[in-house]
């Protein structure tokens, strides 16, 4: 229970519809953003100055989609969803190529990625198809959210995009998982998944993907070719030490040693210059955002609000995980940023408009109690 | 309480929705968060030291400014050796194959003709797209450098190079030896100053970005740049003497030849010529055998030009005086069963007489007399079975051996020069003592300012006695032909046979060694010459004249006042003397 003074300094939170712990957290991420992209830029004002621009960009949405009331986000789940697949479809169809994938659809005005907005259309509609009926689910329903999540997840794959397919799949899975599906299916699946592992390496994956599962198990291979990113990036983080070589100082990063270093590869620089101290301070921060999402969906009322924030914090911190675990080298390299810290915009605003989804399911709740 | 809550409003609006799975998930995401931060510090604090040092692999760069070598000249200042920068053909595969290079074919044809090679093992060599560095033809012409600039193949690039150029050619090629490809000597005085002509290259150490610039000097060490090495050889005696040699090698038909002119109050070699030569700014087709430098590497049992030295034995002993007779009727005797022998029964002779006649019964009665360790004390006096203090890559030291039992014979026959063995600078070492009045200094191959110290290896008295002995054997004995015309000289010949397994076989080895002028004697020459297979095969008549000619030769080249000028006569032009 909160005291008065608590809830009388959070009132106008309240009104804005806004958890302040959350909003914390995520103001203190993008501060660490502001500073690690100027550094990883080469100082470059202009870029700096678009990075703030972008997360002024993204708080906003974050905060418009945080006042749409959840029985609405509830009810239009399925046909977001049923959008969201068309639009790969037309992807599929006419997409933009770019650097050998097509990811992009050119809509006459804007050029959007309908892979973005899966990522939160199919959370949203895989918690939706499950709460429809008391649960525990029964096995047929599961069997039939399981389609309906690889509809997205093998149209993303195609384009070729197995990153963000990867991370689409288990953030329906995560729903499935928070929904309660037995342990004995789970096993069932990962038995199944493992033995689908072969088929995907022999005709499913692209020769760069090989290379990049073959170089992330020996970066040494080829450091000059597909190894040279995870090498100079361990060098980064490893020349670091424990209390990194100050802001602006990293050799690796300022000298451009370092590929993609304000977007993917961000965590090095951040690393170099700020040391272990630095980087236990920023997953301390992450850890804080990622234990209040899970705060914030077990005290959600309805399944659909549980399911839903939960697979978004979950997903949430996978982003954190594959992109830490990749640039320190414990994963393979996929081309996933480091979430609402690398320089860039369209995946920080589906990140917060993810946020404002679970603004609005924490203060959804207070204000049922209310009333 | 805010979780019971929960729970309570979730059982009441949607049954069976418990906070199990979020309670395992969470616990998940605190063992993957741990795990994280493991990895991050065993990045950052087990591993930095290896990772720091890559990092600094990665920026910190090494430059060094190359270094010309030194130029090798001899004691006039003429150059031997010098480097002269050329231009090298490189191709960088990878930049071959990402600028489509290789679509050029008439390009890499007209390159494969400028360096005569065939077009596929040219392109072979750039196949490979992940090598970044291979040569493609090394030190070109002018000529060539600018064809390839103006064929301009990408990936296909010049960098300079030095070129090391003899200007002496065969005739200094074994003094001077040469370098490999990558400048390295590894022949002659190249190998042996090797570091003292390479110099030490700069270097500069620096920090660079990725892109190349350079952010942070580190530190610069000067470069030393090499020394230059003046010989005692000169040039011109050099060329004269390697003119004779060959000539005589030639007419001859002889296997090789050698010539050593010492100057004899400073000890300097002023040249060392063998034939044959090779010319060391062309080694293809280089047969092994034409590198030896034989004048010092080839040892030869030194045959009647010992006999001198012999004399010296007894003198030294006491055993003789200059003036006594020695009786070598009948001409021959025996030793322990083997035979000594003149060619006829000279009788009774004087000590010069012993020279002048290269009698072996005379010499081996002397040597008899003195005994062996006499012998040998002044053989090794004289330099025989050392090095010479040239210190020449391959020098051998010729074989005197040191055994407590001699027989008769085998004295007798160290006396005439068989027994033993020297090389061509031993033996000019030998009657460059005796003609600086017993005194040996040390010979050097690098230009010496001054005369050296020397040491006393025989009495005064004894080398200038046996000093005219040796010009009455140039004017009275079988070496008439080693006369110069206004100068007196000094000298012996000597022929040996050359030893093959199980005695002796029907190769000579003649020689001569003398030196002039006999007043104050200046230089000191030894002609060998290698299994002449001509008629003439004794000292007197192949190697004497070509002495003569190289000792007049080099005495007017080095302005000696001549001694002899009764000898000399004026000759005007159609008022000459009877060959005119």
């Amino acid at each position: 229970m909160q005291t008065s003074e608590e809830r009388q300094r959070n009132r106008w939170l309240q009104r804005l519809r806004l958890d302040g712990p959350l909003l914390c957290g995520l103001l203190a991420l993008a501060a660490i953003s502001a500073v690690t992209v100027f550094s990883a830029s080469g100082q470059d004002w202009a870029m700096t100055e678009r990075q703030l621009i972008r997360i002024g960009l993204a708080f906003v949405v974050m905060l418009a989609v945080a006042q749409v009331p959840l029985d609405t986000i509830q009810r239009f789940s399925l046909p977001i969803f049923s959008a969201g697949v068309v639009l790969l479809l037309g992807v599929l169809l006419f997409g933009e190529s770019s650097k050998g994938a097509q990811r992009w659809l050119n809509l006459g005005i804007v050029t959007i990625q309908p892979s973005e907005l899966m990522k939160l259309a199919v959370p949203m509609a895989i918690a939706w198809f499950i709460s429809q009926q008391p649960l525990p689910a029964r096995k047929r329903r599961l069997a039939a959210a399981f389609l309906l999540l690889m509809i997205p997840t093998l149209m993303i794959a195609n384009q070729p995009d197995l990153g963000t397919s990867l991370l689409i799949a288990s953030s329906g899975i995560f729903v499935v998982f928070l929904a309660g599906i037995s342990w004995r299916l789970i096993a069932f699946f990962a038995v199944l998944v493992g033995s689908f592992v072969p088929i995907l390496w022999s005709f499913l994956m692209r020769d760069y993907q090989r290379q990049r599962v073959l170089t992330f198990l020996d970066p040494e291979r080829d450091p000059l070719g597909a190894g040279y990113q995870i090498i100079q990036s361990k060098i980064a983080i490893g020349s670091g030490g424990i209390e990194g070589k100050g802001w602006l100082q990293g050799t690796q990063s300022q000298l451009e040693f370092l590929p993609e270093r304000h977007t993917d590869f961000i965590f090095s620089v951040y690393s170099e210059e700020f040391g272990l101290l630095g980087v236990i301070l920023l997953l301390v921060v992450y850890g804080f955002v990622v234990v209040r999402g899970m705060q914030i969906a077990m005290r959600a009322q309805r399944v659909y609000q549980k399911l839903l924030a939960g697979s978004l914090t979950l997903t949430f911190f996978i982003y954190v995980l594959v992109n830490i675990g990749m640039v320190s080298g414990l994963l393979p390299v996929v081309g996933v940023p480091l979430p609402l810290i690398s320089y860039g915009g369209t995946s920080m605003v589906t990140l917060m408009a993810g946020f404002g989804l679970l603004m609005a399911i924490a203060t959804n709740k207070r204000l049922v109690m209310h009333s | 309480m805010a979780i019971t809550r929960a729970k309570r409003n979730g059982k009441k609006l949607q049954p069976h929705l418990g906070s199990g799975r979020f309670y395992f998930a969470l616990g998940v995401l605190a063992l993957v968060f741990s795990s994280l931060v493991a990895r991050a510090a065993y990045i950052q604090v087990i591993e930095p030291e290896r990772l720091i040092v890559e990092g600094d692999r990665r920026s910190l760069r090494a430059d060094s400014t190359m270094v010309q070598r030194g130029s090798i000249m001899d004691r006039n200042g003429r150059e031997l050796a010098i480097s002269v920068p050329v231009e090298t053909v490189w191709a960088d595969p990878q930049r071959v194959h990402e600028g489509n290079g290789l679509l050029n074919r008439e390009r890499w044809l007209a390159l494969a003709e400028v360096f005569r090679v065939d077009v596929n093992s040219l392109l072979s060599k750039v196949d490979d797209p992940q090598r970044r560095f291979v040569y493609l033809e090394r030190k070109v012409t002018p000529a060539v450098a600018e064809f390839v600039r103006q064929l301009n193949i990408p990936g296909v690039n010049l960098k300079t190079e030095s070129r090391r150029f003899y200007p002496a050619g065969e005739i200094s090629a074994h003094v001077v030896g040469f370098t490999d490809i990558d400048g390295r000597g590894i022949e002659g005085l190249e190998a042996i100053y090797d570091a003292m002509l390479t110099g030490t290259p700069g270097e500069r150490v620096y920090r660079k970005d990725a892109k190349g610039r350079v952010v942070e000097e580190i530190s610069v060490t000067e470069a030393q740049q090499p020394k230059q090495l003046t010989l005692s050889i000169d040039q011109r005696l050099q060329s004269l003497a390697y003119a004779e040699l060959k000539k005589a090698v030639r007419y001859h038909q002889a296997t090789s030849g050698s010539a050593v002119i010492l100057d004899i109050k400073t000890g300097e070699i002023l040249a060392m010529v063998n034939s044959p030569s090779y010319n060391p700014n062309n080694r293809t087709d280089l047969q092994a055998h034409r590198l030896r430098n034989r004048a010092i590497t080839d040892a030869y049992e030194p045959g009647s030009t010992m006999k001198p030295l012999a004399v010296v034995a007894g003198l030294e002993a006491g055993v003789i005086k200059p003036g006594d007779m020695i009786d070598t009727s009948p001409g021959w005797m025996r030793l322990g069963g083997r035979r000594v022998s003149d060619p006829q029964n000279r009788g009774l002779l004087s000590i010069s007489e012993v020279l002048e006649t290269s009698s072996n019964m005379g010499s081996a009665k002397i040597a008899l007399a003195a005994g062996v360790d006499n012998v040998m004390k002044t053989y090794a006096a004289l330099g025989l079975g050392n090095d010479t203090g040239s210190a020449l890559l391959g020098e051998s030291f010729g074989v005197l051996q040191d055994r407590r039992r001699w027989s008769d014979f085998e004295i007798a026959t160290l006396s005439f020069g068989y027994g033993l063995s020297v090389t061509t600078l031993q033996l000019a070492q030998a009657y460059a003592i005796i003609g600086n009045n017993g005194v040996r200094v040390p010979l050097t191959i690098q230009r010496r300012e001054g005369e050296p110290a020397g040491q006393q290896v025989i009495s005064a008295e004894t080398a200038q006695a046996v000093l005219g002995m040796l010009e009455n054997t140039v004017l009275e004995g079988g070496a008439k032909r080693a006369r110069v015309r206004g100068y007196r000289v000094a000298g012996k010949t000597g022929t040996s046979r050359k030893a093959i397994a199980g005695g002796y076989g029907d190769e000579y080895v003649t020689l001569f060694a003398g030196v002039a002028p006999v007043s104050d004697p200046r230089l000191s020459i030894v002609i060998t010459i290698n299994e002449p297979s001509g008629d003439d095969y004794y000292g007197g008549d192949v190697s004497a004249p070509v002495f003569a000619e190289v000792m007049g030769d080099a005495l007017r080249l080095l302005n000696v006042t001549p001694d002899n000028l009764e000898d000399t006569q004026l000759r005007v032009a159609g008022f000459g003397g009877p060959s005119d």
